[in-house]
């Protein structure tokens, strides 16, 4: 094992993953792409197994085992040639969830395929019932979107029309859906330029056995990290407020097994899977633990093959971990996501408290809304997101208002957003007291309030954590919940959006129209608390009240002070 | 008679490049620098110049750390921030984004600005520039009493919505503060960037406010000195931009030095690349803990304006686009969990510095791997005035070489292959990261790591060729001998082309103009002033701009219709795609304008007839073996002596090692050509 070249391997191959990335952000159109740095781009080796990977979105990272190893049984390698593209989102075949587009390219030595490039990104608009994507009150997979087989858009390096115009013909915003999909094959095609180039450096053989070594490399680091936890069987449970179509929570369980430097994440004892569009694939539930597993290990191990090896996720097909076709599951990857991987940190807490943390809002918010804009005289669909609070954590408070596990996204500013929708944002502003108390207090969440200028907005929802709390550890409080509320144009008072559109849940919904003058008030949860509220120090309260993260009232509530 | 001098004022050295035009004579010398109070370093270091010339100094350029050091140290002012009602908390959201995955440690950075201070008043413009809500200057005049009755609050910042597409609300409010709070400094957004994304602009505005009374002092303080030594009748300050402005310039936009020294090095290689006749340079700034890399294409700088200072702390004026990482001598090479040997970007910093320097350190660096492998000479480090310690580097190196199994050669070669990967990727970053092409780039390497790595840098990255300047460990400090009085203007303009306001843009471009133009003159440029015009424009509904340059001052039937087919090409030449009949978004108008100062002519040296000697040889060792290698003194050499590597060139900041096979010309000024170019070049 040559160790000088496995690091210089592995930073060269980063770098090309990192430059797909680059391409992908400045020439894609969707904001959730753009802006919001929705997307991933990996390299695979001829089984599909990740090679190399740039930090983008770890959704995505997390979900690259199942992906290429399941496209590749309709399409092997061996049939691919030199400038086809695959394109592909069916949940059910491996994908993550409908808006969730992988293109993926072979990559050739010598006129022998070596393995794929990647890119996954999320398309805003992928048609079904809502414009942007996220229909809370789904029932079926083919409510949510266009599903796309891996079929060919490009045959050596030449466009397959027919598949295009299948593609564009199905979705609200073309346009941009072109826009998108070009910049995901123009990612590609740098990737594979470099690649060909560094493989050529190296030889088929060295390449090969480099990356087999690295794959070796990052599991024994996984190994010994998992080695230095405890072994035991640690189990932890959450609650999914509602699925959209009914009132009742589902549970979501795990029982995690350390023994020596292998951990395997069961979720079987999870309910039975929803109606609604909470379910989560298998693929999603991998990708989740995998998350849960990197977030409470060193970070530097390179993000590889290897790194999965000592993890094993277990999950019973026909439960909210495993779904089974045709339910719906565009919210699984978005908000089961974070909530299953944070279910595996909960539980080992027990083993590892200081590497746990209290439970983050969970939530991106994923309001997304659509209609016919104005100014520029077409149709406009965007998938809008929030950061809320991390819980808190071992000698620091949780940070406000990031991202939560499973994205690494940016949010649209709003001088962005007023010019690209016609809404007026007029409150943008933390929530004092959202942090859960504790030694180490949550972090805050914050809310916004948007109102509809000049035309009718459709719009929808997939978040959670309206009723259900994020938890706190080690004695740390709950933190505050987040919020969907509706004040019509001329009345005064705040209404759930059920009151006011008579939908079930105010988390999940599809198809309101907020109409101009109208006002929706998002509000994002603050993470739970880390440790008791008594053993806060004097200093860190005071500090808060005088910045105002939380209130003299909370102050005296919560820590006595 | 008028003698101008360069002043980069680093962490440890101060350098000083003196010209005099007559003699046309180039002095270099350094000074330790006086952190706490950095005037007195500079003064002392002015004193070592030749007596009689210093009455003589005419023009100082200064490049200085201080703006830079306030905001990373967090020592500048308290700032009241104002801003839209509902959005002043815009500064601690941030955009919701971590800085690396996985990573449960981290803390988000803080704004400069307190939440206690932080004010909101009512009134909106649209985004379309129209007024929504209007102001209420009784409300502003409240906000602006209690403000100055605040003791703490020492500088104000103000930040409305879409104040880049209509400023009359904030130049209203400023208005009002300046009338009510006299003495405290009031930084508007729309003067500081007139650019949209107001967490940005916030940042860049509470930013340039934070560090407004600490940069006035400073430079009253350098005014109020140089004046009772009488020294300079025109002291002008570098700014990130990599031009100069007068030191009254730089009171009123301090945000405008955030990155100052380090521009040094790029407008002193743009000088390189048109005197050598080289159109595209990636620049290679290696010292003690960091490099730095920029580029310089078609003969110009390249230009950012998505700059954080650290993460979360954005600063968004146009400046050089620099990048900085952790690599530099003093890089820590280490051992991670996996048995990985990996180098920085831990570094030994100066104190105790690499393990050679003997004075405490016993972990080994990259320049204790260049020693060992006889790249660096122990008795030649800092032209002799420091002697190196071999056998400690020996030491220290063994160590690692024990824990991966190689002997002590493999293990330092395997160091620098480490280290020098690492600036691969930082080239990596600016070139083809870019859409650039290393194969059409010539490296120039300085600081005082720099030549040291040029030549394997060459090699391992593709770059053709390279050039080692004259004094690279001063090179900064002669960059700014080089710098014309330069202004970056930026305006965000949205429009389509499918619903172009002529008008409105042809008013923006028209306006720019005419600010820079004015605050040149001001600045006492009476001359000559070069405009520069450029539009950032990108397919509509994209989110990042490509930068055309047009060669039109104004928008007609015909410059309208080139600018938008520049854009395809531009969005061809770089992404290998484009979108033909796509309609394409105006975003920004810039204006680069800049008054050309008078520049030192460089001195030239003696043609060698003779064939240059080694002043002696020793053993080094390179990716193909040990080598016995002849060993040259720079000074020695003279114009079109050509070599051959491998060897090593000696001089008193920096060693230049190259590769078995590469060769190496001295060009008439002295300038060391490495690779294709020495070839071509004779």
């Amino acid at each position: 094992m040559d160790l000088v070249t496995m690091n210089i391997l592995d930073s060269t191959l980063v770098s090309i993953c990192r430059e797909m990335g680059i391409t992908l952000m400045k020439t894609s159109y969707s904001t959730i792409f753009n802006e919001g740095l929705d997307f991933t781009c990996a390299i695979a080796d001829t089984n599909g197994d990740m090679i190399s990977v740039a930090e983008y979105c770890p959704a995505q990272i997390g979900g690259m085992p199942l992906l290429i190893k399941t496209c590749s049984q309709e399409i092997p390698l061996d049939t691919l040639s030199e400038g086809d593209v695959i394109i592909h989102n069916d949940p059910y075949r491996g994908g993550l969830h409908v808006p969730e587009h992988t293109l993926f390219m072979p990559f050739f030595h010598e006129g022998e395929p070596l393995g794929y490039l990647v890119a996954i990104g999320h398309v805003a608009e992928v048609g079904g019932m809502v414009p942007g994507g996220f229909a809370g009150e789904a029932t079926e997979i083919f409510h949510e979107g266009f599903r796309v087989p891996p079929v060919k858009i490009r045959k050596k390096g030449k466009d397959v029309p027919e598949v295009w115009k299948l593609l564009l013909a199905n979705v609200r915003t073309p346009r941009y859906n072109y826009g998108d999909l070009m910049a995901m094959i123009g990612a590609l095609e740098v990737g594979s330029r470099r690649l060909t180039e560094v493989v050529k450096k190296y030889g088929k053989q060295e390449f090969q056995k480099t990356n087999a070594d690295l794959a070796i490399y990052s599991e024994k680091r996984m190994r010994a990290e998992i080695e230095a936890f405890p072994d035991g069987h640690y189990s932890f449970e959450d609650e999914i407020e509602n699925d959209g179509n009914s009132n009742k929570p589902f549970f979501i369980r795990v029982d995690v097994y350390v023994q020596g430097d292998e951990v395997i994440a069961d979720f079987s004892r999870s309910d039975p899977q929803a109606k609604g569009p909470i379910n989560a694939t298998l693929g999603v539930t991998w990708s989740a633990t995998y998350n849960a597993m990197f977030h409470l290990t060193d970070p530097s191990i390179p993000k590889n093959s290897g790194c999965f090896k000592p993890i094993r996720v277990l999950a019973a097909p026909g439960t909210v971990t495993n779904v089974n076709y045709p339910a719906p599951e565009v919210a699984g990857n978005t908000e089961t996501h974070p909530r299953l991987a944070a279910l595996v940190v909960g539980a080992l807490a027990t083993g590892v408290p200081h590497r746990s943390f209290a439970a983050e809002s969970g939530t991106a918010v994923n309001f997304v809304f659509g209609g016919h804009h104005p100014d520029y005289d077409e149709y406009f669909a965007c998938y809008d997101l929030m950061s809320g609070g991390w819980g808190g954590r071992e000698g620091f408070d949780g940070n406000d208002c990031v991202i939560c596990m499973n994205g690494n996204c940016r949010f649209n500013p709003t001088e962005v957003f007023e010019t690209r929708f016609p809404w007026i944002v007029e409150d943008f502003a933390m929530t004092p007291d959202s942090g859960g108390a504790g030694e180490f207090r949550g972090g805050l969440g914050f809310q916004r309030i948007l109102r509809a200028t000049r035309t009718d907005i459709t719009a929808s929802q997939c978040t959670d954590r309206h009723r259900v709390r994020t938890w706190g550890l080690l004695g740390g409080k709950e933190g505050g919940n987040g919020a969907t509320l509706i004040q019509l144009d001329g009345k005064s008072d705040w209404q759930p959006v059920t009151e006011v559109f008579g939908k079930v849940s105010s988390s999940k919904y599809s198809n309101i129209t907020i109409r101009p003058g109208d006002r929706v008030k998002l509000v994002v949860p603050g993470g739970g608390g880390y440790g008791k509220p008594s053993d806060r120090e004097k200093e860190r309260i005071e500090e808060d009240i005088r910045e105002g993260f939380i209130t003299e009232k909370a102050a005296s509530l919560d820590y006595g002070l | 008679m008028r003698h101008l001098v360069g002043i980069d004022v680093g962490g440890t050295f101060t350098d000083f490049v003196a010209f005099d035009p007559q003699t046309q004579k180039l002095d270099v010398w350094k000074t330790l620098s006086t952190p706490k109070d950095p005037i007195e370093g500079i003064l002392s270091g002015l004193e070592n110049y030749d007596a009689n010339a210093i009455e003589a100094v005419d023009h100082l350029r200064l490049g200085t750390t201080i703006a830079t050091n306030a905001i990373l140290e967090r020592k500048g002012s308290v700032v009241a921030y104002v801003t839209t009602r509902g959005f002043r908390d815009v500064p601690f959201i941030q955009r919701g984004k971590r800085k690396s995955h996985y990573d449960l440690t981290w803390i988000k950075s803080k704004p400069l600005a307190k939440r206690r201070y932080c004010f909101e008043i009512g009134g909106r413009i649209t985004a379309r520039g129209e007024e929504y809500e209007p102001l209420d200057e009784n409300e502003i005049k409240t906000l602006a009493r209690t403000i100055a009755n605040d003791p703490n609050i020492k500088a104000i910042a103000v930040c409305l919505l879409f104040s880049y597409v209509n400023p009359i609300h904030e130049r209203r409010v400023a208005d009002i503060f300046s009338n009510e709070c006299p003495d405290k400094p009031v930084s508007i957004s729309y003067s500081v960037l007139p650019k949209w994304k107001e967490y940005e602009r916030a940042s860049t505005t509470i930013a340039d406010a934070y560090i407004r009374p600490l940069v006035s002092h400073h430079i009253g303080r350098v005014e109020e000195q140089f004046t009772k030594k009488g020294i300079g009748k025109r002291v002008a300050v570098i700014k990130s931009n990599g031009g100069e402005m007068s030191l009254d310039a730089a009171k009123n936009a301090p945000i405008q030095m955030t990155l100052s020294g380090p521009t040094g090095g790029v407008v002193g290689a743009k000088h390189i690349s048109s005197l050598v006749g080289v159109e595209h340079l990636v620049t290679l700034d290696m010292g003690g803990t960091s490099t730095d890399v920029s580029t310089v294409v078609s003969g110009r700088e390249s230009f950012t304006t998505s700059f954080e200072i650290e993460f979360g702390v954005p600063i968004q004026i146009p400046m050089i686009d620099i990048r900085t990482m952790g690599a530099g001598g003093g890089s820590l090479a280490w051992i991670d969990k996996g048995g990985m040997l990996r180098v920085g970007p831990q570094s030994a910093g100066a104190q105790p510095g690499p393990a050679c320097y003997d004075q405490g350190g016993n972990e080994a660096t990259v320049t204790d791997a260049n020693v060992v492998l006889g790249r660096i000479s122990p008795s030649n480090f800092l032209g002799g005035s420091m002697q190196l310690n071999q056998e400690v580097a020996n030491q220290a190196i063994g160590k690692i070489a024990e824990s991966i199994n190689k002997n002590i050669d493999q293990t330092a070669l395997a160091i620098v292959q480490i280290a020098n990967n690492n600036m691969i990727g930082a080239l990596r970053s600016v070139l083809t990261e870019r859409g650039l092409d290393p194969r059409d780039f010539t490296l120039l390497g300085f600081g005082g790591a720099g030549p040291v790595h040029v030549s394997d840098l060459m090699y391992h990255s593709g770059i053709p060729s390279g050039i080692i300047p004259n004094h690279p460990g001063q090179f900064s400090a002669f960059g700014f001998t080089m710098t014309d009085a330069r202004i970056d203007l930026e305006r965000t303009t949205q429009m389509t082309s499918k619903a172009f306001n002529r008008d409105h843009a042809n008013k923006v471009i028209k306006e720019l103009s005419q600010e820079a133009v004015e605050s040149l003159n001001l600045q006492g440029h009476k001359g000559e002033i070069n405009l520069y015009r450029s539009l950032e424009m990108r397919y509509f509904g994209q989110n990042h701009e490509l930068e055309v340059p047009i060669s039109f001052d104004e928008f007609n039937d015909i410059t309208i219709l080139s600018g938008w087919e520049q854009f395809h090409q531009a969005h061809r030449d770089r992404f290998n795609f484009d979108i033909p009949g796509e309609i394409i978004e105006l975003i920004s108008v810039k204006l680069t304008a800049v008054a050309v100062t008078e520049r030192p002519d460089l001195p030239t040296i003696t043609k060698g007839h003779d064939k240059p000697e080694p002043v002696g040889s020793r053993l080094v060792t390179f990716d193909e073996g040990k080598l016995e290698t002849r060993i040259y003194q720079r000074d020695q050499l003279k114009m079109g002596h050509s070599l051959e590597g491998p060897v090593v060139i000696e001089e008193p900041a920096s060693v230049t090692v190259v590769r078995p096979e590469q060769k190496v010309l001295v060009d008439e000024y002295g300038h060391l050509l490495l690779g294709k170019i020495a070839s071509t070049n004779r």
